[in-house]
């Protein structure tokens, strides 16, 4: 392990986890109104984004784009002081973020809206910047031209092959699965690429967080009825603890909870013990209640207590782990804080806004 | 309530007949009302059951939105708008047939069938939104299903309502019109028929006190 490597990205990642908004605060936030969550987020890291904003634009959907646009540059900031190795794999789950622009593309060519409407969807990062996404949108006439016109990037060619030769029109969810696919495959390939300890890390990590991915599509197809053949052509890459059969025999599995033992199963044979965590949480939850949603809750927590793991089984620093943890925990305080906005403006109680949150602790 | 009594006949035929149109009046004013008093059950059977059917659409209705808050939270309320632009809309057909109810009255029956088209693929990204969105939708579909029965209780309601007013109108109209015309011909048959018997009286005692006189004249007459 060279820690030579990290005398940029460690310094930085320790004093940006250390401007994240503590729990405490976050959970006070939730009794505040609108007014007081606004002057709360302008004094912290959030303010840049937030003192973009005109002030007679200023509402709850102004206000979360911010939040995603801070995480955004937060993450770019973050790439630019990486390491090579650590800052192609950065690059590539930065590629989840411009797929989002891909697919908020093909929604609004297809929802027929003019440019202005679509780019006010945009969250501009990376390659898909203001400009680039703008040129696209006005440069084509419908989803066809939009793929055509994006050909210069790689998502341009893989939409082309979900499209096929036939050139019949297709549901716009299989581009999307096919977009997020890639996406998820580049990740996956970029985590295989790193060596050592930080390969170790993001293969456990991120081999999490896609099978947590396959996971909530799994459920829910199964509570859609959506036959098994079609439920498998959701899925994302998988990782590499659970071999195909394994993920075949939780979607032909006839209920949510006989999916997740199956997968557990797997993830025993495979000493993949932070899956087995996982998989543990979410049966116990199980028990609790069958509904989706809070299973998905349970998944999202055992992703951070994942991240939050490996930052207590190896060092803190100087490894990819501290990395993928802070930016899981920025990603969940950006969506604390999108619920508690939300919340708050449609005059959901306290308390409810608080079952949302998903907090490290 | 005046009735035209120079169209009546004043004679004991037309008094008999008139006496059976009163007891037939009668008798359907008894059935009308057993049959209002039928339509009042069956309509206070419909009104037990509709706050009960609206309380369970506004928990629904509750439940529904507030998982489709709780969704935009989650993920967003652009994500959740964007994502709304492609979503293909689910089809419901309404079937309006008729049913019998009481009294073999016509009654709407309502059936919302939704027309498979989900079922080859998801309507939206399922990596992009969260489940409490498909919570939403299964709450919205039986919100819609307890609307459509709503509906259908307050169309039969409506329609019992309109023959119930019917009925009333039937009832009043032989009580308050009919009745009394029929009461006031009898009567005047009646008071014609008294009168003409008086008159026969009277003209049977002068046509005897005639007839006496006439005897003792003849008696006095020297023959």
């Amino acid at each position: 392990m060279s820690a030579w490597k990290y005398k940029q990205l460690t310094p930085k990642i320790i004093v940006s986890r250390l401007r994240l908004i503590n729990s405490k605060d976050l959970t006070a936030l939730c009794d505040k109104n609108f007014d007081a969550i606004h002057s709360m987020l302008a004094k912290t890291p959030y303010h840049r984004e937030i003192s973009d904003i005109p002030s007679d634009k200023l509402n709850s959907f102004t206000l979360e784009s911010s939040l995603t646009k801070n995480f955004t540059r937060t993450f770019s900031e973050i790439i630019e002081c990486s390491p090579k190795g650590i800052g192609s794999l950065l690059s590539a789950m930065q590629m989840k973020f411009e797929a989002d622009n891909v697919k908020t593309m093909l929604r609004a060519k297809q929802a027929n809206l003019n440019v202005d409407q679509a780019m006010e969807y945009i969250i501009p990062v990376a390659r898909l910047n203001e400009l680039y996404c703008r040129r696209k949108l006005e440069s084509s006439r419908n989803t066809a031209e939009l793929v055509e016109a994006l050909a210069d990037l790689d998502y341009g060619k893989i939409l082309r092959e979900a499209i096929g030769e036939n050139e019949e029109p297709k549901p716009i969810q299989e581009l999307e699965t096919a977009t997020d696919r890639y996406v998820y495959n580049r990740i996956s390939k970029a985590a295989g690429k790193l060596r050592g300890l930080d390969g170790k890390i993001a293969k456990t990590v991120l081999g999490l967080e896609i099978d947590v991915v396959n996971l909530k599509i799994i459920f829910r197809c199964k509570t859609m009825g959506l036959e098994e053949h079609r439920a498998k052509k959701l899925l994302v890459h998988s990782s590499s603890v659970f071999e195909e059969e394994d993920v075949d025999k939780a979607i032909k599995a006839s209920d949510i909870k006989s999916a997740a033992e199956c997968l557990l199963a797997a993830a025993e044979s495979a000493h993949a013990r932070d899956h087995k965590y996982m998989l543990t949480d979410l049966l116990k939850e199980l028990e609790s209640s069958e509904a989706v949603s809070q299973l998905e809750k349970a998944l999202d927590r055992s992703l951070l207590k994942t991240n939050l793991r490996m930052l207590k089984r190896y060092t803190s620093f100087f490894n990819i782990g501290s990395v993928l943890a802070f930016l899981n925990l920025k990603w969940f305080e950006v969506r604390n804080l999108r619920a508690i906005i939300r919340g708050t403006e449609a005059k959901v109680p306290a308390d409810k806004i608080r079952k949302l949150l998903i907090l490290p602790s | 309530m005046s009735v035209d009594l120079t169209l009546i006949h004043p004679t004991r035929l037309e008094l008999l007949r008139l006496r059976r149109r009163k007891a037939l009046a009668e008798g359907i004013v008894d059935i009308l009302k057993k049959d209002y008093d039928a339509l009042m059950i069956a309509l206070f059977e419909l009104v037990r059951n509709l706050p009960s059917l609206r309380q369970q659409m506004r928990e629904q209705l509750n439940r529904a939105y507030g998982s489709f808050i709780e969704a935009q939270m989650i993920t967003g309320q652009k994500k959740i708008e964007e994502v709304s632009l492609t979503s293909e809309p689910v089809d419901f057909n309404l079937e309006v047939s008729a049913r019998k109810g009481v009294l073999g009255l016509t009654l709407p029956s309502m059936q919302l069938n939704e027309q498979a088209t989900g079922v080859s693929h998801p309507r939206f990204s399922l990596l992009d939104t969260p489940a409490q969105l498909d919570e939403s939708i299964q709450e919205i579909k039986a919100a819609l299903n307890n609307i459509v029965k709503l509906a259908e209780t307050q169309a039969a309601m409506q329609e019992i309502l309109d023959v119930m007013a019917v009925k009333r109108r039937q009832i009043n109209r032989i009580e308050y019109r009919v009745l009394p015309q029929i009461d006031a011909a009898v009567h005047y048959v009646e008071l014609i028929l008294e009168e003409t018997e008086r008159q026969d009286a009277v003209r049977v005692r002068v046509l005897q006190r005639k007839r006496k006189e006439r005897m003792q004249k003849t008696l006095e007459t020297p023959t």
